[in-house]
């Protein structure tokens, strides 16, 4: 039993590993470092396509060759090439279709990229043709996320370490991710892009794997893309003492949370969450891939979430 | 929605109008642009789970969750894993060891290596390598080298008709070194070839004296033939698993105990019901001819544990011939458990004419599982030599000694 006890405490810390607790004393961002992005049209975004628009999208009826299979993390999924030499990274469902991320994926990144977070282009397909060796077959879909040289990865970046710690943007972000009851917020789920526009190059910090999300935030398997559990996890607990924000987050990345979050920064971001219109969140779902009815229910509590994210108003006001 | 509402205050006259302008409304509403809102492909057979009879208490869901994730994805992720659960019969239920493996080349060449200790001692090291896409995938070379240290087996003698008072223990340790070439025609069918050298070392006392010329290194080599549908390997729901091999043991030391081994396998897998049923069957026999030298008592094919005469102790049968008999019936009972209702039959003999389905196992037990992994179970057997519980980690009609690449001794 000491033996099976010590194998299961070492497969759980082997897989849930925290972050460093974030400090104020970074440089500041360098010309051209951003994570987000003031919209000025968050009215008229499209959030089923998303911010890469439809020319990105991955053509549901092409024929996909495989190049590899994917040999990290614990979703399934392969780099596949299209019949133009486009190649895409694909985030493929667990056999079963028991909490997939890559719907989650899809529709969280179309929600962060409408108040303005970058994000990268995401597409979600429920089926696709791949070829093998062996020859077509229809498979399993997933998110599909091209490799553009325009934006390259050239990094993760780390929640305690990096520009905008402190910052309106990266205390919302965090904030959002709480909103969403995100769950794996390890530093290798974010990514520093170069963005090349022409000659102008960027540097833009995304919070790239948000497929962990839409559940529950227990510590031992939690639940993703899950609308009971989601609908029945709270939000914030209150603001305690010293003027911080308590949120129900229960996972291993507490230190991103706990005495950092002001009441000001719960209302910026959902003062953000707030522009978006019915419309775009249900566009946001449906290009993750959606049955209506679901989408419904997860964007009714996400409005629940942004109302009482707007409420700290007051806390903030006294203080 | 709201139109769909006011439209209970209009006429008859009206109403057929109203629906199908509503309908209009909803499908451009609805409906998405553009080129991702293409008509999208006609999900997969077999993509969602088969929900059980009863609902699930969540406890049980997030057990299945955390196997699923972190047991579920066989040799495809790179860097440190544990080794888990896969040793044979007589290890226990538990074994486990840190491995690592890495894939390079876009999937054209795996290297891996782990180690792994058993509740009951066992030990257990191997290292591999695969080159598995020549010729367009059609052919997979590989080499594997396997030492098992297994301290204590049980032994009740040879022959159908062995006492279970008879139970001595032998101690064994072995190398084997094997290389592989696997022809794919297609994706369900393969030809396999392998020729490997093997090193046995008998330890503590065994079952009488033990003449050193009774661990002879032998190279053993081996011809099989494959058919598999399976729709998953380690949670079969569907599917077949057809197999014949051919193999040569050859004694490299005296020549007296080079023998033949010859083997066919045929499993089925009948989904009833949604899946919500599934029928699993199951047939194996074993031979050495008896004209072929003699086959040390390791090596001779045995019967009984926990993946075959399930009311019968680990290798409770040893003998030239065997032939084995199962059906189990699951029914799920909830999305990640499924009641199995389980019969075995089967026996050893020196001769393949004279094998029958006199020794038999019927049990009940439940299979704790996701859609592709069977991570735990617990099995009653009652058969003549009374009661037995069983807990693994493995599904017992997972036939993980199929895909074992070299020779582990004493065969399971």
């Amino acid at each position: 039993m000491r033996t099976a006890t010590l194998a299961l405490m070492l497969l759980a810390g082997g897989a849930c590993a925290g972050v460093a607790r974030p400090q104020v004393q970074n440089a500041p961002p360098q010309a051209g470092a951003s994570m987000w992005v003031e919209p000025k049209d968050i009215a008229t975004r499209d959030l089923y396509h998303g911010p890469w628009g439809q020319e990105h999208a991955p053509d549901p009826k092409d024929v996909y060759d495989l190049v590899e299979l994917k040999h990290s993390g614990v979703n399934l999924g392969m780099t596949v090439r299209d019949s133009k030499g486009q190649e895409w990274s694909v985030k493929q469902p667990y056999p079963g279709n028991l909490d997939s991320e890559a719907p989650v994926e899809v529709a969280v990144s179309r929600l962060l990229s409408g108040i303005g977070y970058h994000q990268p282009p995401v597409y979600y397909l429920p089926a696709f043709t791949l070829k093998d060796d062996f020859g077509r077959k229809v498979v399993i879909g997933g998110r599909f996320r091209p490799k553009l040289p325009e934006l390259k990865e050239i990094g993760d970046w780390d929640w305690a370490q990096n520009p905008f710690v402190g910052s309106k943007e990266y205390q919302g972000l965090i904030v959002a991710l709480m909103m969403f009851n995100s769950t794996d917020l390890k530093n290798s789920n974010n990514s520093l892009y170069e963005k090349k526009d022409g000659d102008l190059v960027q540097q833009w910090y995304v919070a790239r794997d948000v497929g962990s999300a839409l559940g529950d935030t227990q510590r031992m398997a939690p639940r993703k893309n899950h609308i009971d559990s989601f609908e029945q996890m709270p939000f914030i607990l209150g603001v305690n003492t010293s003027g911080f924000v308590e949120f129900a987050y229960n996972g291993w990345y507490k230190n991103l949370v706990e005495n950092r979050i002001k009441p000001e920064d719960v209302v910026w971001i959902s003062e953000q969450f707030g522009r978006l219109s019915d419309k775009q969140m249900h566009d946001a779902f449906r290009a993750g891939g959606y049955d209506p009815d679901v989408a419904a229910r997860f964007i009714a509590r996400l409005r629940e979430k942004i109302q009482q994210g707007r409420s700290l108003t007051l806390a903030a006001t006294r203080d | 929605m709201t139109l769909i509402v006011k439209n209970r205050f209009l006429g008859d006259r009206w109403r057929s109008a109203a629906v199908i302008t509503n309908l209009v409304l909803i499908f451009l509403c609805a409906a998405p642009t553009g080129a991702a809102a293409q008509e999208t492909l006609p999900v997969p057979d077999g993509y969602n789970e088969p929900q059980g009879f009863i609902g699930e208490p969540d406890a049980i869901t997030r057990v299945a969750i955390f196997a699923d994730r972190h047991l579920g994805k066989g040799d495809l992720n790179n860097g440190l894993y544990w080794d888990f659960g896969k040793m044979v019969p007589g290890a226990g239920w538990l074994a486990i060891g840190p491995g690592y493996r890495q894939w390079f080349g876009k999937d054209t060449m795996l290297v891996d290596g782990s180690v792994a200790y058993s509740w009951n001692h066992y030990k257990t090291a191997q290292a591999r390598m695969l080159l598995p896409k020549f010729a367009k995938s059609r052919l997979a070379l590989g080499t594997q080298v396997r030492w098992v240290d297994f301290g204590e087996i049980d032994y009740f003698g040879v022959g159908p008709d062995t006492l279970e008072s008879a139970r001595t223990t032998f101690g064994i340790e072995a190398t084997h070194a094997v290389a592989h070439a696997t022809l794919r025609p297609t994706r369900w069918f393969d030809i396999d070839a392998e020729i490997g050298l093997l090193s046995p070392t008998l330890k503590d006392a065994g079952p009488g004296p033990v003449a050193a010329a009774d661990h002879p290194n032998f190279m053993p080599s081996q011809v099989a033939l494959k058919i598999d549908t399976r729709n998953f390997r380690e949670h079969p729901t569907s599917g077949v698993l057809l197999r014949a091999s051919a193999a040569h043991f050859e004694d490299r030391d005296t020549g007296a105990f080079t023998h033949r081994r010859y083997e066919g396998e045929a499993a089925g897998f009948v989904p009833m019901f949604g899946e919500r049923v599934v029928l699993g069957l199951h047939g194996l026999m074993m031979t050495t001819p008896i004209e072929d030298g003699r086959v040390p008592f390791y090596l001779l094919p045995s019967l009984g544990g926990a993946n075959s005469l399930r009311s019968y102790a680990d290798y409770r049968f040893h003998d030239r011939s065997l032939l084995l008999a199962t059906a189990e019936l699951r029914l799920a009972v909830m999305t990640h458990v499924d009641l199995a209702l389980f019969a075995d039959a089967g026996n050893v003999a020196p001769r393949m004419e004279d094998l029958d389905l006199d020794k038999q196992s019927f049990g009940a037990g439940l299979r704790f599982h996701t859609r592709r992994l069977t991570f735990a179970r617990v099995d009653v057997a009652n058969g003549a030599e009374g009661w037995r519980f069983l807990f693994r980690l493995t599904d017992p009609l997972a036939f993980s000694r199929v895909d074992r690449r070299a020779t582990v001794v004493p065969i399971p």
